[in-house]
């Protein structure tokens, strides 16, 4: 799937603006301040109806303004032409269109490619707290394997009531027997869980390192899972019944797949502790990817990738293979500042910005 | 009379915006509707409303929605005695009904056990089921409670408290009839091939 168009009226910055899209790698080249990561934003907003760079989508909302609206154009392989419209009022609330009709989120998500965001707000996800990797690593789950899109939820489903339980029993309020059923639960949810996050490291550890190599991160840089309950629904269920009497004195469980952690690591080291800030984009990009090839792979649709501001911190040999790894599947979307920093196979298409005149079409 | 209108409107318009799926104006325009309506035609609705909660309770076997002591299914002689089909709500029932395939009888249990709504065993009518399968003439009890995390723990909890007392079967998951296949979710989907079945 492709994103032939997109327009923004408005979004932010880009007022009234307008640009076609080929397909590959296309370059967003302009100096700061002329809307190149807008325009990403608005493309991520027309087809997730979100922000990746904040929660208020009324942040979109131009200065003075009273409403943001988004509108791209997606063409599948068949040629099927669908508009996806998002957008957010003051008044009205937040809307997300497909051809003119509200739709359902897994609608919507079937008429759009998946997309993934490169940009220095998304370095939480190295350097962050580890629930910001399981909840990464969950979404790369449900794009690897759909029928396993539910796992995540049914697990939170089962851990939530488990810790109501626990929190009335250790109030004093029951008899602990009641544990038992959803001890059970929770072990089958948590074992179907590690499972299918152990698949999904074990797809992209081999090509996490060759992009890391790549991109220049020193040492054998490797992904890690290091789940905190492993194996069976049975064995699992195991620990949790060793477990008991220690989350009735806390109130809370202790232990399983909510408190794993998706290690990412250079010659042994913690990127996320002891990483630098170039470390920690590296890996970032590595992980992404990693991602990219493996659902390449496993002949899924690749994602749609926009990427801000890569270029900067590559020297231009490095910069030649992420074209190189780039070139040839998908659609992606790097924004530079200058000129130079684009290999020559990166500028076949080539946006210029700001966009001066309204509807100015550039491919 | 304030902005609303007369007071007994204004009161009327407030009961019916309680009711699920009724807003403020959908609930002004059944209030109007009824004022304007013949009074044999509201004084019918009236009636229907008391008589509702008046004349049905539950079935003092299974549960279920009753208008005596015992449920049209429960008193019905014909159906089969030896099987228990488990339900989470009366409105469960009526679904299985519309089906005409299930001759046995049922036992609404009022709910799924949820801790995070308090729910427990003893605000389920499991102690009563446990109760008619030890009465013996029960050989199979199907669970039917829904397929989410709390029917699923329930009908768990269920299938341990009848092990050795009655045969347990559960209600299987799988692909809507008459759909295609390439509309089913993934989810659904993947549980079909999981549960496929032999042709022999």
């Amino acid at each position: 799937m492709l994103v032939t168009a997109v327009e923004a009226r408005p979004l932010r910055s880009l007022v009234d603006v307008r640009i076609e899209l080929g397909a590959g790698i296309v370059s967003l080249i302009g100096p700061n301040g002329a809307g190149k990561t807008n325009f990403l934003e608005a493309l991520y907003f027309a087809l997730t109806g979100r922000s990746f760079r904040t929660s208020d989508r009324r942040d979109l909302i131009p200065f003075g303004g009273s409403l943001a609206r988004v509108e791209a154009v997606v063409c599948d392989a068949d040629g099927v032409e669908r508009r996806l419209l998002a957008s957010v009022s003051r008044a009205e609330g937040r809307r997300h269109l497909l051809d003119g009709s509200p739709a359902d989120p897994a609608t919507l998500a079937r008429n759009r490619p998946p997309v993934v965001v490169f940009s220095p707000d998304r370095l939480a996800l190295v350097k962050g707290p580890p629930a910001e990797r399981r909840a990464h690593l969950d979404r790369f789950v449900a794009a690897r394997w759909p029928s396993r899109s539910e796992l995540r939820r049914r697990y939170g489903q089962a851990l939530a009531q488990r810790n109501a339980l626990v929190a009335q029993l250790a109030g004093g309020l029951g008899a602990a027997t009641e544990l038992d059923v959803w001890d059970a639960a929770l072990a089958e949810a948590a074992a179907a869980l590690a499972e299918a996050r152990a698949a999904a490291v074990e797809e992209l550890s081999a090509p996490f390192a060759e992009a890391a190599g790549e991109l220049g991160l020193e040492g054998r840089a490797a992904i890690e899972y290091v789940p905190r309950a492993a194996g069976s629904a049975a064995e699992i269920l195991v620990g949790l019944t060793e477990r008991r009497d220690a989350d009735l004195r806390l109130g809370r469980t202790s232990w399983g797949p909510h408190l794993d952690e998706l290690k990412i690591a250079s010659a042994g080291r913690s990127l996320r502790r002891y990483g630098s800030q170039g470390q920690q984009r590296a890996a970032l990009l590595a992980l992404l990817f990693a991602e990219r090839d493996a659902l390449l792979e496993a002949r899924r649709a690749p994602p749609l990738l926009l990427l801000d501001d890569v270029m900067s911190e590559l020297d231009p040999e490095r910069r030649e293979r992420l074209v190189e790894r780039l070139d040839g599947a998908g659609q992606v979307l790097i924004t530079t500042t200058t000129e130079e920093s684009v290999p020559g196979r990166a500028k076949r298409s080539v946006v210029r910005m700001p966009i001066a005149v309204p509807h100015a079409a550039a491919a | 009379m304030s902005a609303e209108g007369p007071a007994p409107l204004a009161r009327l318009v407030a009961e019916l915006s309680r009711l699920p799926g009724i807003g403020q104006r959908t609930a002004q325009r059944l209030a109007f509707h009824l004022l304007r309506a013949p009074d044999e035609e509201a004084a019918a609705l009236a009636a229907a409303i008391r008589d509702v909660k008046e004349k049905v309770g539950l079935c003092e076997q299974c549960f279920n929605l009753s208008e005596g002591p015992l449920c049209r299914i429960c008193a019905d002689t014909s159906r089969d005695r030896a099987t228990i089909c488990v339900a989470e709500e009366p409105a469960d029932v009526i679904a299985i009904e519309r089906t005409h395939e299930y001759r046995g009888l049922y036992h609404v249990l009022g709910g799924a056990l949820s801790p995070i709504d308090g729910v427990d065993a003893e605000d389920l009518k499991i102690a009563e089921l446990l109760r008619r399968v030890e009465g013996g003439e029960v050989r199979e009890v199907v669970l039917a409670t829904n397929p989410t995390t709390t029917g699923e723990a329930t009908a768990l909890q269920i299938a341990e408290l009848l092990r050795g007392k009655a045969a347990v079967t559960r209600l299987a998951s799988g692909l809507p009839v008459g759909a295609d296949l390439e509309h089913a979710d993934e989810v659904t989907l993947g549980k079909a091939l999981a549960g496929r079945r032999s042709l022999d």
